[in-house]
């Protein structure tokens, strides 16, 4: 198959002193230094067009490889191999200058990235509009409030054009909504057949966005393969000893879960919903003993918080499930969430106790994008119409 | 579209694929001769970039000051005042028969370029680190920046210089056309001196602190406010080794018509940039490669 990026056993070592940050002459002559490798034996092929997770804990070396790969830093051994034109899709906006205005800035963060002024020129229009700050274009941006500062900046980088993408953390920027409109440009560009090296914490996206994953742990490949098994690799390993498990192992649980999706009105995966939209959430499961008072409940919890905002449950008096594949699906005829990101949860439990046969958490992330309402709480469904009181024959209106 | 290809921190190696794209190689640095040579070449590519740049350092610096660009005259002539009232008032300085203040000027004209250039440019990657540490270009093309935005500075001194000249009623000589190659070598010198120095400071922060009064040191250890034939004999050598002096000398000559050039110093400074550029450069891809590390 050809690859647009190939990493061959590359390594990454910093140099460990008591004040690395200030150097001087006299600290090379005095102070004891130790190497530390941040990233050691790293290989690894993303196909062209491919979607490659990076996953692991903080520390684990996920942004010293986004390093490695734009060419921030060198390696200390190895060699990496890129085709084609490399962009990172990161928040720039560090480098704006406040005295200059947004106008002026896009051009200058534009260049940085590898812009010509030409191209930034055609997209400027473009690029306002995904930061959402159509009239202050041309207000300097030390006005701008630190959320239009940081959309800004994020919406140059997403424009740049590239045969591969580099992504890190691209929740931990903007409000909900523009996270939303980041993963959704995210995936137009791996529509496009754009090469995707995709870091995130992440879980839900991460197994959405991308076929294939690596995990990294203390700066090694710990799993690599199919980005659905090594998440759950990588969620064994976080939850082993934190979480208790709510049955029997895996293997003599009369029933498994198997998936957690939401579904658009074309029953097709998504990982973007909008207020309002028809969506089905769909649990698979595998049933392994026939279970006559089944309860199964998905939960929905908002990401920051992890509140519990709403549930979706089979009848209390319990379902019968057959061995062999099994869906349970519930479908929403008006997702009533508003704008923001949301993790899906499930539970599958006989119906007189709380004790799981199966559970299923922090795996599914459900990103929403506004529509009206844009204030409150909820996005009730509701019909609208203009009646006269005096009049009982007023034309009604939907 | 053609895009531009970054060379990276790394050395490496760049080769077009049968479909146009273009690979490029990333391995752990090593220090050659042949990798900068490289990366010099395809810094063409970043032209978009430098020009911003430098359209930036421009417009950034006289902001929300009251005085604004008027800054870049004053400044000069500041310096200039202070020059003329210590050495035509209170000193007396030969000066050959030119007006002092003029004779000054001229050599303030090539030394507020380099001093401006070299100590902006020594703070250039460490101030950039937000930027270093998070997007790859030639980061060289941060100290060029400073670098140009500089000879603006120069180009100004440079027009006060023929306001002055107009005024005194002085006109160039004949060899007046030798100042274009001068201040190309005063530009090489320069930029040497800025990659060396902004590099260096990633490294050793001790350049940063040290240049300011390195600076100052050279100003009077350069012909700017007194005439060459002033530095007694027996110093003469040592004094020569200055790289600055066969610049500031010669220009000076050749813009007021005072004199043929000087060749001893004028060579100084040509072996001075002929060998400092490269190596320069070539130290600077080196530090480049793991600066974003350390900034």
């Amino acid at each position: 198959m050809s690859w647009d990026v190939r990493c061959v056993d590359v390594g990454k070592r910093y140099r460990v002193s008591a004040a690395p940050r200030r150097r001087s002459l006299a600290d090379l002559f005095s102070r004891p230094s130790r190497d530390v490798w941040a990233l050691r034996h790293i290989t690894f092929d993303v196909e062209r067009g491919g979607v490659l997770g990076v996953i692991g804990p903080n520390g684990a070396g996920k942004s010293t490889l986004l390093k490695l790969l734009s060419g921030i830093t060198a390696p200390g051994e190895g060699e990496i191999r890129i085709r084609g034109r490399i962009a990172a899709l990161i928040e720039v906006g560090s480098g704006f200058h406040p005295e200059l205005t947004g106008r002026e800035n896009v051009f200058l963060s534009g260049t940085i990235l590898g812009m010509r002024r030409r191209e930034i020129a055609a997209r400027l229009d473009s690029i306002a509009d995904f930061a959402g700050i159509g009239a202050y274009l041309d207000v300097p941006v030390k006005w701008y409030s630190s959320g239009m500062y940081v959309r800004l900046g994020f919406a140059v980088a997403a424009h740049l054009e590239a045969d591969v993408l580099l992504v890190d953390e691209v929740l931990a920027v903007g409000d909900a909504e523009f996270q939303a409109r980041c993963l959704r440009r995210i995936q137009e560009l791996r529509d496009r057949g754009v090469t995707i090296v995709f870091i995130s914490h992440d879980l839900g996206t991460v197994e959405r966005m991308c076929r294939r994953a690596i995990l990294l742990r203390a700066g090694r490949i710990a799993a690599e393969g199919d980005a659905r098994d090594v998440v759950t690799r990588y969620q064994r390993l976080v939850t082993d000893g934190v979480l208790t498990a709510g049955g029997a192992p895996a293997e003599d649980r009369a029933v498994a879960i198997t998936g957690l999706a939401v579904l658009d009105a074309e029953a097709r995966p998504a990982c973007v919903a909008r207020s309002g939209d028809a969506v089905t959430l769909e649990l698979a499961m595998q049933v392994a003993r026939p279970i006559e008072d089944a309860v199964v409940q998905v939960m929905i919890y908002s990401y920051e918080e992890g509140t519990l905002l709403s549930e979706c449950t089979t009848p209390a008096g319990g379902i019968t499930l057959r061995p062999g594949d099994a869906a349970v699906r519930f479908d929403i005829e008006s997702l009533p969430l508003l704008a923001g990101a949301y993790t899906l949860g499930a539970i599958v439990r006989p119906r007189d106790s709380q004790r799981a046969i199966d559970w299923w958490f922090g795996r599914t992330t459900l990103h929403v994008e506004g529509g009206p309402p844009t204030h409150g709480h909820l996005a009730l469904p509701y019909r609208w119409s203009l009646a006269r009181v005096s009049e009982p024959d007023a034309v009604r209106s939907r | 579209m053609p895009t531009p290809s970054s060379t990276s921190a790394a050395a490496e190696l760049a080769s077009d694929l049968p479909d146009g794209r273009r690979e490029r190689v990333i391995r752990p640095p090593v220090f050659s001769p042949a990798a900068a040579f490289h990366s010099m070449a395809a810094l063409p590519d970043h032209w978009d970039l430098f020009y911003t740049l430098t359209l930036h350092r421009i417009r950034v610096r006289y902001k929300q000051s009251l005085l604004g660009p008027a800054w870049a005259v004053l400044q000069p002539l500041a310096t200039l005042g202070v020059l003329t009232v210590v050495f035509s008032y209170i000193a007396r300085m030969p000066t050959g028969g030119v007006p002092y203040a003029l004779f000054a000027l001229a050599g303030l004209v090539p030394w507020i370029c380099f001093t401006n250039a070299v100590t902006t440019s020594t703070q250039s990657l460490v101030s950039h680190a937000q930027l270093v540490t998070r997007v790859y270009f030639p980061r060289e093309i941060v100290p060029l920046t400073y670098v140009s935005a500089a000879a603006v500075d120069g180009a100004i001194t440079g027009v006060l210089l023929l306001l002055l000249m107009a005024y005194y009623g002085v006109a160039p000589g004949p060899s007046v056309w030798l100042a274009v190659p001068i201040l190309l070598l005063l530009l090489a010198l320069i930029t040497g001196f800025a990659l060396a120095a902004a590099a260096t400071n990633v490294r050793f922060r001790d350049v940063g602190v040290a240049m300011p009064v390195a600076l100052q040191l050279l100003f009077f250890a350069s012909p700017i406010a007194y005439p060459l034939e002033t530095v007694p004999a027996r110093v003469a050598g040592l004094y020569m080794l200055n790289p600055v002096v066969g610049i500031i000398e010669n220009f000076r000559r050749v813009m007021l018509d005072a004199g043929p050039l000087h060749a001893p110093s004028l060579t100084v400074s040509i072996v001075w940039a002929a060998l400092l550029l490269p190596a320069a450069y070539a130290w600077f891809k080196q530090v480049e490669a793991t600066a974003a590390d350390v900034v």
